[in-house]
């Protein structure tokens, strides 16, 4: 391999991990903001209720 | 309100970390000269000395976290130290591929056991020893604790790592940067220096906002636990 080809391959590794993460991230923090907005809205709906 | 602060400063430092990964990528892959003896393998280092100092960074929040934690037992405290530790441990593996990568052209293998990588293997096995422990504990204060105790112990091999190529006889070089008997410039031609300094600020930046959200999805996924203790209670 060249040195161009190693240099891309460490390049490639390191911003496709970076990539990977940041958008696994994002699904887990997509998915747990909307699991409390449903729990904050069905506590809301529930008070209301017992008024 | 201050959600969408909040959201508005995150989105900042997002767009910031991106133009000073770019810049710092174009200045380390087109503008910084070729080293006059590794030629152009030697640009893997500007990706390898900023996600070490970067995951060095991010232990030394778990230490202070769970320093903090074992003190004043605030889930605030433990919730930095958890999050520190996840991205730590991605920066920590990151290094050790780019330094295999790097190694192969330049030393002729892919590892060795030298005395500064294998401290750097044990410091990634602490921390994803560390993780799992915080799931093996179905307690939650007693998995933060013993986590605190194993981050405080981990912080420890930094300075192993640092002093390894001065206390024994490594295949690894001694810093170039991080010299006590030379300052940065005197070592390191402006240009390279420079590509390292940009890189090293996109890392930095990528690494706040990374930690910024990682820390408030910790937060979201407390703040459900409390509201279904108090709908069980």
């Amino acid at each position: 391999m060249s040195a161009w080809g190693f240099v891309s391959l460490a390049y490639g590794i390191v911003w496709g991990s970076i990539l990977v993460y940041l958008i696994l991230l994002k699904r887990r923090y997509a998915s747990t903001a909307a699991d409390l907005d449903a729990l904050r809205s069905t506590e809301a709906t529930s008070s209301d209720a017992k008024k | 309100m201050a959600q969408v602060a909040i959201k508005k400063r995150k989105g900042i430092l997002g767009a910031l970390a991106f133009v000073a990964v770019a810049i710092g990528l174009f200045w380390s892959l087109v503008i910084a000269p070729p080293d006059a003896y590794q030629g152009d393998v030697q640009r893997i280092m500007y990706l390898h000395l900023p996600s070490i100092l970067t995951a060095y960074l991010s232990y030394f929040l778990v230490f202070i976290g769970s320093g903090m934690y074992l003190w004043k037992r605030e889930k605030r405290d433990d919730l930095l130290a958890h999050s520190a530790a996840e991205i730590g441990v991605l920066f920590t593996a990151l290094t050790i591929i780019e330094g295999s990568i790097w190694g192969r052209p330049t030393w002729g293998v892919w590892w060795t056991w030298d005395a500064r990588l294998t401290l750097t293997a044990i410091l990634l096995l602490i921390y994803v020893g560390y993780l799992m422990l915080r799931s093996l504990i179905e307690d939650e204060n007693r998995a933060a604790s013993a986590a605190a105790v194993l981050g405080i112990i981990g912080f420890l091999d930094i300075p192993l790592i640092h002093m390894s190529v001065y206390w024994w006889r490594t295949l690894h070089q001694p810093p170039s940067i991080l010299r006590p008997d030379k300052a940065p410039w005197e070592n390191v031609h402006p240009a390279m220096l420079t590509a390292l300094a940009i890189s090293f600020v996109g890392f930095l930046l990528l690494y706040f906002y990374l930690l910024s959200m990682r820390y408030r999805l910790g937060e979201m996924r407390e703040e459900i636990r409390a509201r279904r203790l108090d709908r069980g209670a």
